[in-house]
């Protein structure tokens, strides 16, 4: 009976405090995207309109590119990117080369940098180096290789891969770190005896190496699009969704639609959307890593 | 840290070849990790950020143009909520992780599992609800609306990373120290506190650079502009067609250099407490 009231005491105030701030808000994001909710009329609140901005949202045509460029750029093109290039700086900072360099120690401090630099600021960085007065645009001129300078953040060419540098820039040290201290784990026996046996490097880093990380790649891989699908940060400061809406991702178009054209009962449709497409990809999370922890921890 | 600089297997050596190789990806690696980060802050004892145009010489004087105008008020907003922030959230987080890791209760699993899941619901989802509420009951433009809402989104990380820590203590320990007569806060106070306070530093230390950085709901509930946290001040200097160049890289730094003190003893225990469960 104590031990019943001491667990409510410890347990109450933060479950208190999530319900207020996720339990609430899901419902209610429900409920204003069954009305016409304006920004402008919030004391007024909304009307009912039923299905109606479900039904504007999928007959639009720009949901669909919004939907396009969350998928495939924000998400798929930037998570295979961080992934591959994470796991190549892990191999290349595991190598007995790079250790013979006695540079493994410096690149793993380099790695921090990027890392530590908060996404407000690898924004701001990332576009004064691409600015058309920017080291890039120089360095490319002098090499000849472009004769006008590039407005890399405004170009219809250039833009995505623009703010895909910015988000791999920012977050492949985590991943790199994080393979780097799985690839240690792995007993230099394995690599001995496959040697022996007339293994190849490619071989030994096919069937040692990667099973070893293949639980570490399969968790940094599914956080980084949870964590890719849901930004609003990079776009929205690298581009304001620009060139006019080129760049627009579901995060910043709910945002756009509830603070700049002030339609919060449509924004919140969309929101929904975004919810139950991240419910399914939550399911496979749980499915795949959470149950585990939850049974290694707990 | 001392077991990676040795060369396992000297069998093993690497072949000139791929000496050379190696030596150049690192220095291509290293370049495009370093140098972004070195030329803002060069950048930022420049004049107009070091344009070539404006001429060279250092100068402090972006610094003091960005306090003139106010910068000051930002970082001393961000503190405030920031640093109560941390205290409320790393102690209801102990708290909570405290019970998760030590009691056997009905609904353990799915509120475990819920928290799990919080941390990777999408923010921009819950700020138009938020921002009804926070408008009908004025909790926008202010600190306690701040701080309540970045302790509610930084407890799932929280209680996720302090369960890990908590779990590694022996339940022995507790069990010993209640037969001895000590109440569960005693416990608490005088020996879960002091062994993991390693691990209660690094989560609050996490927990304050989620707040220092945070911009989506600072950009949705802070408009007026003496209430603004330093990342929305930080893009004040972004004007419509201009930007100061100078004073952006300076606030940057000044945004900047906090969290690399901070993260730099942290950071170690962030890459595996994230990915804790797969390296087991």
């Amino acid at each position: 009976m104590r031990d019943r009231l001491f667990l409510t005491a410890m347990l109450g105030p933060s479950l208190a405090l999530l319900l207020l701030f996720y339990g609430y808000p899901i419902l209610d994001n429900l409920r204003i995207s069954f009305t016409d909710l304006s920004l402008l009329g919030l004391k007024r609140g909304g009307s009912w309109v039923g299905l109606d901005n479900y039904r504007e949202l999928f007959q639009s045509g720009d949901f669909g590119d919004v939907l396009f460029n969350t998928v495939v750029w924000l998400t798929a093109t930037s998570v295979a990117i961080r992934v591959l290039l994470g796991l190549a700086i892990a191999v290349l900072l595991n190598s007995s080369a790079l250790k013979r360099l006695r540079l493994a120690t410096i690149s793993r401090f380099a790695l921090l940098i990027p890392w530590a630099t908060p996404p407000i600021v690898a924004v701001i960085i990332w576009r004064w180096l691409l600015d058309p007065h920017g080291d890039v645009n120089a360095t490319l001129m002098r090499f000849g290789l472009v004769d006008q300078p590039i407005a890399f953040f405004a170009d219809m060419r250039t833009v995505w891969p623009a703010v895909v540098t910015v988000m791999v820039w920012n977050t492949v040290p985590l991943i790199a770190l994080s393979l780097l201290s799985s690839m240690q784990t792995v007993p230099e026996e394995l690599y001995e005896a496959a040697e022996l046996d007339g293994a190849t490097r490619w071989q030994q880093f096919r069937h040692i190496t990667l099973p070893f990380l293949m639980p570490n790649l399969l968790v940094l891989g599914l956080m980084s699009v949870f964590w890719s699908f849901n930004n609003f940060v990079y776009v929205w400061l690298a581009t304001g969704a620009g060139p006019g809406t080129f760049t627009n991702v579901l995060a910043t178009e709910v945002y756009l639609e509830a603070f700049v054209n002030f339609r919060v009962g449509y924004s919140s449709a969309i929101g929904l959307v975004m919810a139950l497409v991240m419910g399914v990809f939550g399911i496979i999370y749980l499915r795949l890593v959470a149950q585990r922890q939850l049974e290694d921890t707990l | 840290m001392s077991a990676q600089h040795e060369i396992k297997s000297p069998w093993r050596e690497p072949s000139p070849f791929s000496l050379v190789a190696a030596a150049l990806l690192a220095f291509l690696t290293l370049l495009l990790l370093i140098y972004p980060a070195v030329v803002i802050l060069i950048g930022s004892f420049r004049p107009g950020g070091g344009l070539i145009s404006e001429g060279a010489g250092f100068t402090a004087e972006n610094y003091i143009k960005i306090f003139r105008s106010g910068f000051g008020r930002f970082v001393v907003n961000s503190l405030v909520i920031c640093i109560a922030t941390t205290l409320v959230s790393t102690v209801l987080s102990i708290m909570a992780a405290y019970a998760f890791s030590r009691f056997n209760f009905r609904l353990k699993r799915p509120l475990f599992l819920s928290i799990l899941f919080g941390q990777v619901f999408p923010w921009i989802v819950l700020i138009n609800p938020l921002f009804v509420a926070f408008a009908t009951v004025q909790l926008t433009n202010n600190y306690v609306g701040m701080i309540l809402t970045y302790t509610a989104f930084t407890i799932p990380f929280s209680v996720y990373m302090l369960v890990g820590y908590l779990v590694t203590v022996p339940k022995s320990l507790d069990e010993a120290a209640i037969m001895d007569g000590a109440s569960r806060w005693q416990v608490i106070w005088l020996i879960i506190w002091p062994i993991m306070l390693p691990g209660f530093v690094a989560t609050a230390t996490y927990t304050f650079l989620l707040c220092w950085t945070e911009y989506l709901f600072a950009l949705a509930f802070l408009t007026q502009s003496d209430m603004k946290t330093l990342p929305l001040g930080l893009y004040q200097f972004f004007g419509d067609d201009t930007i100061d160049w100078g004073a952006v890289m300076a606030a940057s730094v000044v945004t900047t250099l906090p969290v690399f003190v901070l993260f730099l003893p942290i950071q170690g225990q962030i890459t595996s407490g994230r990915t804790a469960g797969a390296l087991k």
